[in-house]
C-alpha cells in the first residue's frame, strides 16, 4: 500500500477537515427526556439502515486506582442482560446482521450499533437491555477477563498498539488523562464483578449521556420509541467530573521514555508535548497548519522522512484534543540503525516549521485540501451519528459545522505563522521510543532525561 | 501483504433494496479505442467523486529474483512523469483538494483518487500523464526502496499474523507465484533494477490492462469526454504474458512452525480452494461466514466462548484469479496447547462435513451479507471498489446484481458438500507460531 493511517484514536480525525462549499449539517431534532438523556434524531433515507451512537460519561478518566475498569465494564455490558443470555444476545444480533459494540475511550464510553431499518424494534430493545439491565454474570465475566488479560499480554507483540499509552503517561503523569485505558495485567487481574457493577451504577446514567440515531426512520415514530424505551432509565447523581479539569502539571524538562523490546527490528516513536483542547477557538486553524506539518502525504514530515530520505514508510503529526487538555505528537518508525537519523530529521522539520513558517501557496493548498476532503467524512449514517455524539460531548453547536468553511477561509498567513509558536512546541519535548534498548539508549540520552522500562510494564510517574 | 477484500455480496432480492439503492441500470459503461474500460456511477449525494484504476498485475506476475516488484512499482507510480515531475502528482492533487492511495495484492494493483467533483479534469490529467509517460528517476528508486523496506519491516514488527501468513502461504504453494509475499523477499527488494521497472511499466501499465471505475457527483457524459480527451490517446500494448504455472494438487498435510516472542501460540490452517470464478465460490463464502462471522458463529461459540481454547478466531477466503486458500486462524488462550486448539477446530469442521448446517444458519448468513452489501453501497468509494472487484474477479460487474440469484441457489446441502470436498487432511497446510519451538 502506498500509505497507512499511522496513529489510532485520532479524535481530531473526524472534524479536522471541515469545509465544502455546500456542506451544511443535515437537519435533526433534539430533545431531552425527564431523566436527562439527550436524544438526537436525524433522518437519512438513502440506504435502509440505521446507526445508533450512545455516548456516556464512563471513560478511563473515572478508573481511579483500578486501571482498565472502564474498559472491562464496557466489554462486560455485552455479556448478557435481564432478558438475554450472552448466547441469545449474540444470536439475536448476528441473525439479522446487526453490529453492536461498547467501547470505553479515555473520556467517555460509547455504544455503537448498526442494523437494517426493518429490525429497528428488536435491536433498539437490545440496546436498551444492554445499557439498562446488564447482568455481569460471573462465568461469562471470568471468561471475558481471561481473554482481556491475554490481549494485554499481546500488546508486547505490537509497539504501535501500546505506544500511545506510554506517551499519555509521560505527558500527563498523575492527571486522569494519564490513565491507561486498557489497564495493566496487575490492575485488570484484580478486577471483580463487584468493581464492574459499582462502576456501571455510577457511570452508566442518562443524565450526562446522549443517544444519537441516524438513518431510515420516521422522526415522529422514533421519538415515541425512544421515549418509551429509555424513560425508565433512572437519573443518578453525576460523578465528580472535576477530575479531568484539575490542572495538568507543567512540563519542566525534556524527557525520553525508552521502552525496551528485545526482539525489535525497528524503533517506533512519538515526539510531542501538550496540545490544544477540543474547544480551543483556534481548533480549525491548527488543523489547517497541522495538515501542512504532518497531516497529509505531502506534509513537511512525510516529505522529509519518507519521500526525500526513505527513512520510514510514513511520518505524521497529530493533535489529540480532549475536554480539558490535549496532546501534540510527531509519530513515525524506522529501522534500529537509523533511529538517530530519523529523530534528528523529525526535530529539524519541527525547527523549520518555526524558522521558515508557511507561505501563501502552502496555506492555500491546505485550505483546499481540508475543504475537498470534508464531505466524505459525513457520508454514512454511522459517521453522522458519531458526529452528533461528539458534538454533544464537547458542547459544539451546529455553527461549528455550518460555519466551517468561513473559518477555513478566514485564516490568513500572518495568523497562521503566529500560531505556530504557541501550538507546535519545540522545547521540553517528551519522547517515547519503543525499540531495542541496548541499541538506542545511548541515542536517547542526547534528547533529554532518560526513563527506562520494559514493554508492557509502566514506570511510576 | 495480501489484502483480503471484504466484500462478498449476498443479495437476497433486488426488491429488498428500496428505491435509492444502486441498480444495474445505474452503472454505465464505455470502452476507449485503446481498450481501457470504464464503469461510471452517477451519485450526487455529496459534491465529491472518485476514480479507481484496477490494473491486472500483482505478485502473481512476478518470478523469483523480482519478487515484490509489482508493489514497488505501485509506489513508483507516484514519483514523477513527463508533465508532473517528482512530487508533483501528490502536490497537484492535494492542492486541488484531492487525496489518493493505492494497494497491491497478488492479483491486482489498484489506484484510488478521492476528490471534489469540480477537480475531475485535474485528476484525469494526472492519471493520463503517469500512464502515458512515467519517468523512473534513479534517485527516486533509491529513496523509495528504503520506504518499502520500512513498510515490510513495520508490518512484521507489529503483526505476528503477517509472519505466519507468509510462511503458510509459501508452504501451501510450492510452484505457483502465490508462493512469495506481495511485499517481496528482502533480498529481491534490495536488488530490483531500473530495467526491471521499465519493463514492468511497458508490459503491464497499458490502458488495455486496466479497468477504471468512477463514482460520484459527475455526469456520465462528462466522464466520457474527459476519458476520451486524456486517456484515449495512450496506445494499447500487446497482451501481457499469461501466468502459466498451475499449482499441482497437494497430496499430504504440510506443517510448519515459526518462532516469535508471543503471549500465546498463533495457529493458521489453510485449505486449497478454487479461484473466485469457480461455481463453488458462493458456497465456500457462506461456509466461511457460518464458521467465523460473529460471536454466534460455530468457531467463536465453541472455541472462544464455551471451551475457552482460543481468545480470537477468524476465517478468510481470498478473491483471486487463480486457485487460492480458505484459512482458519486462531490465537490460543492462556495455557492452551496449540494442538488441542487445532483438534477442536477440526471437530467443528467435521460436524459440518457429517451433519451439515441448519436452515437458520443459512438464513443468518444471507442476512449478514445483505447488511454487508448495504455498507458497501452507502459510500461512493464502496460502490467503486465493489464494482471493480466484480468486474475483475467475477468476470463481469453485472454479477454484482445477479448475485442474489447465485446465492439463493445455494442450499444447506451445497455448503456441506463443499466442506467435504475441500476440508480434507491432505489438502491443508498448518502453521503454528509460538515462543518456545523446542518442545
Amino acid at each position: 500500500m502506498k500509505i497507512i493511517i499511522l496513529s489510532i484514536g485520532i479524535l481530531i480525525g473526524s472534524l479536522q477537515s471541515l469545509s465544502a462549499q455546500s456542506y451544511q449539517l443535515p437537519e435533526y431534532s433534539t430533545f431531552t427526556l425527564p431523566n436527562g438523556l439527550v436524544v438526537n434524531l436525524m433522518e437519512q433515507h438513502e440506504v435502509p439502515i440505521i446507526a445508533v451512537n450512545v455516548i456516556l460519561p464512563a471513560g478511563a478518566i473515572y478508573d481511579g486506582e483500578k486501571a482498565g475498569l472502564a474498559s472491562l465494564t464496557a466489554d462486560a455490558l455485552n455479556l448478557g442482560t435481564k432478558h438475554y443470555t450472552k448466547t441469545q444476545l449474540d444470536e439475536a444480533l448476528d441473525f439479522v446482521g446487526a453490529d453492536m459494540r461498547v467501547v470505553a475511550q479515555k473520556e467517555y464510553a460509547a455504544l455503537t450499533a448498526q442494523f437494517a431499518a426493518k429490525d429497528q424494534e428488536d435491536i433498539l430493545n437490545i440496546v436498551k437491555e444492554v445499557l439498562l439491565y446488564p447482568t455481569f454474570e460471573a462465568t461469562a465475566y471470568e471468561k471475558e477477563k481471561a481473554r482481556t488479560l491475554v490481549a494485554l499480554e499481546q500488546q508486547k507483540e505490537s509497539p504501535r498498539s501500546i505506544i500511545q499509552s506510554y506517551f499519555d503517561l509521560l505527558l500527563y503523569g498523575n492527571h486522569v488523562y494519564g490513565n491507561i485505558p486498557q489497564g495493566t495485567l496487575t490492575t485488570v487481574g484484580s478486577l471483580t464483578t463487584a468493581d464492574i457493577r459499582q462502576f456501571y451504577e455510577a457511570n452508566y446514567i442518562p443524565n450526562g449521556s446522549a443517544i444519537s440515531i441516524v438513518g431510515d426512520f420516521s422522526t415522529d415514530e422514533m421519538k415515541q420509541t425512544i421515549t418509551k424505551l429509555f424513560s425508565e432509565w433512572k437519573k443518578s447523581e453525576q460523578q465528580d467530573i472535576k477530575g479531568s479539569s484539575k490542572p495538568i502539571s507543567e512540563l519542566t524538562e525534556a524527557r525520553v521514555l525508552v521502552v525496551n523490546k528485545d526482539d525489535a527490528k525497528e524503533t517506533t516513536f512519538y515526539i510531542g508535548s501538550s496540545g490544544m483542547n477540543r474547544n480551543d477557538p483556534e481548533f480549525v486553524d491548527i488543523s489547517i497548519i497541522n495538515t501542512l506539518f504532518g497531516g497529509r502525504f505531502t506534509s513537511m514530515l512525510n516529505d522529509e522522512l519518507r519521500v526525500n530520505s526513505g527513512l520510514t514508510y510514513g511520518a505524521s503529526s497529530r493533535f489529540q484534543p480532549l475536554k480539558n487538555g490535549g496532546s501534540f505528537a510527531i509519530t513515525t518508525f524506522t529501522a534500529n540503525e537509523t533511529t538517530e537519523a530519523a529523530i534528528d530529521k523529525a526535530l529539524e522539520v519541527l525547527e523549520n516549521l518555526h524558522s521558515k513558517g508557511l507561505n501563501d501557496q502552502s496555506l492555500a493548498s491546505a485550505k483546499n485540501y481540508v475543504k475537498g476532503q470534508f464531505p466524505p467524512k459525513y457520508e454514512t449514517v454511522s459517521q453522522l451519528a458519531g458526529l452528533l455524539g461528539e458534538m454533544f460531548w464537547y458542547d459544539l453547536d451546529t455553527s461549528y459545522i455550518n460555519n466551517f468553511q468561513q473559518k477555513v477561509d478566514a485564516l490568513d498567513l500572518k495568523k497562521a505563522n503566529d500560531l505556530i509558536a504557541t501550538y507546535f512546541p519545540k522545547d521540553k519535548l517528551q519522547m517515547v521510543l519503543v525499540g531495542k534498548a541496548s541499541d538506542i539508549k545511548k541515542i536517547a540520552e542526547k534528547y533529554g532525561k532518560v526513563i527506562e522500562t520494559e514493554i508492557n510494564t509502566y514506570p511510576k510517574m | 501483504m495480501k489484502k483480503i477484500l471484504p466484500f462478498f455480496l449476498f443479495l437476497l432480492s433486488v426488491s429488498q433494496f428500496g428505491n435509492a439503492q444502486m441498480k444495474l441500470d445505474d452503472v454505465k459503461t464505455f470502452v476507449l479505442k485503446n481498450g481501457m474500460k470504464f464503469l461510471v456511477v452517477e451519485d450526487f449525494s455529496i459534491p465529491n467523486a472518485n476514480m479507481y484504476l484496477f490494473y491486472k498485475v500483482g505478485s502473481r506476475n512476478e518470478h523469483q529474483g523480482i519478487t515484490g516488484l509489482s508493489h514497488f512499482f505501485e509506489h513508483m507510480m507516484f514519483n514523477g512523469a513527463k508533465k508532473y515531475g517528482p512530487k508533483m502528482f501528490d502536490q497537484t492533487m492535494e492542492f486541488n483538494g484531492g487525496s489518493n492511495n493505492a494497494y497491491t495484492n497478488s492479483d491486482v494493483t489498484v489506484y484510488t483518487d478521492w476528490f471534489p467533483a469540480s477537480a475531475a479534469e485535474v485528476m484525469f490529467d494526472l492519471e493520463s500523464d503517469r500512464i502515458a509517460n512515467l519517468s523512473i528517476a534513479p534517485s527516486m528508486v533509491e529513496s523509495e526502496r528504503g520506504v518499502v523496506l520500512s513498510e515490510r519491516r513495520t508490518g512484521l514488527e507489529n503483526s505476528p499474523w503477517r509472519q505466519l501468513f507468509e510462511k503458510v502461504q509459501a508452504t501451501a504453494f510450492l510452484k505457483h507465484p502465490y508462493h512469495w509475499p506481495v511485499i517481496g523477499y528482502e533480498d529481491d527488494m534490495k536488488n530490483w533494477t531500473q530495467a526491471d521497472l521499465e519493463r514492468y511499466f511497458k508490459t503491464y501499465y497499458a490502458p488495455n490492462n486496466c479497468v477504471v471505475v468512477v463514482s460520484g457527483s459527475l455526469k456520465f457524459e462528462e466522464v466520457k469526454a474527459l476519458a476520451e480527451k486524456y486517456l484515449e490517446p495512450i496506445p494499447a500494448q500487446p497482451e501481457p504474458p499469461k501466468v502459466h504455472i498451475v499449482e499441482p494438487p497437494q497430496t499430504g498435510e504440510r506443517r510448519i512452525t515459526e518462532q516469535r516472542d508471543v503471549a500465546t501460540p498463533y495457529l493458521l490452517i489453510s485449505y486449497h480452494i478454487p479461484e473466485t470464478k469457480n461455481e463453488d465460490y458462493y458456497a465456500l463464502s457462506m461456509l466461511s461466514s457460518i464458521l467465523g462471522s460473529g460471536q454466534s458463529s460455530r468457531l467463536y461459540k465453541q472455541l472462544v466462548d464455551q471451551k475457552q481454547l482460543a481468545t480470537q478466531v477468524f476465517t478468510s477466503i481470498d478473491t483471486s484469479f487463480d486457485p487460492s486458500l480458505f484459512s482458519v486462524g486462531a490465537v490460543a488462550n492462556k495455557n492452551v496447547d496449540a494442538l488441542n486448539l487445532e483438534g477442536a477446530i477440526y471437530m467443528e469442521i467435521d460436524k459440518i462435513k457429517t451433519d451439515g448446517i441448519t436452515e437458520k444458519e443459512l438464513q443468518k448468513v444471507k442476512n449478514q451479507k445483505l447488511m454487508e452489501f448495504y455498507n458497501q453501497v452507502e459510500t461512493i468509494n464502496g460502490k467503486s471498489n465493489t464494482l471493480g472487484t466484480y468486474e475483475l474477479f467475477f468476470g463481469d460487474y453485472k454479477k454484482m446484481f445477479s448475485a442474489p440469484e447465485s446465492f439463493n441457489k445455494v442450499t444447506a446441502k451445497d455448503i456441506q458438500e463443499v466442506a467435504k470436498k475441500y476440508f480434507s487432511k491432505s489438502n491443508r497446510t498448518v502453521g503454528i507460531l509460538k515462543s518456545n519451538v523446542e518442545n
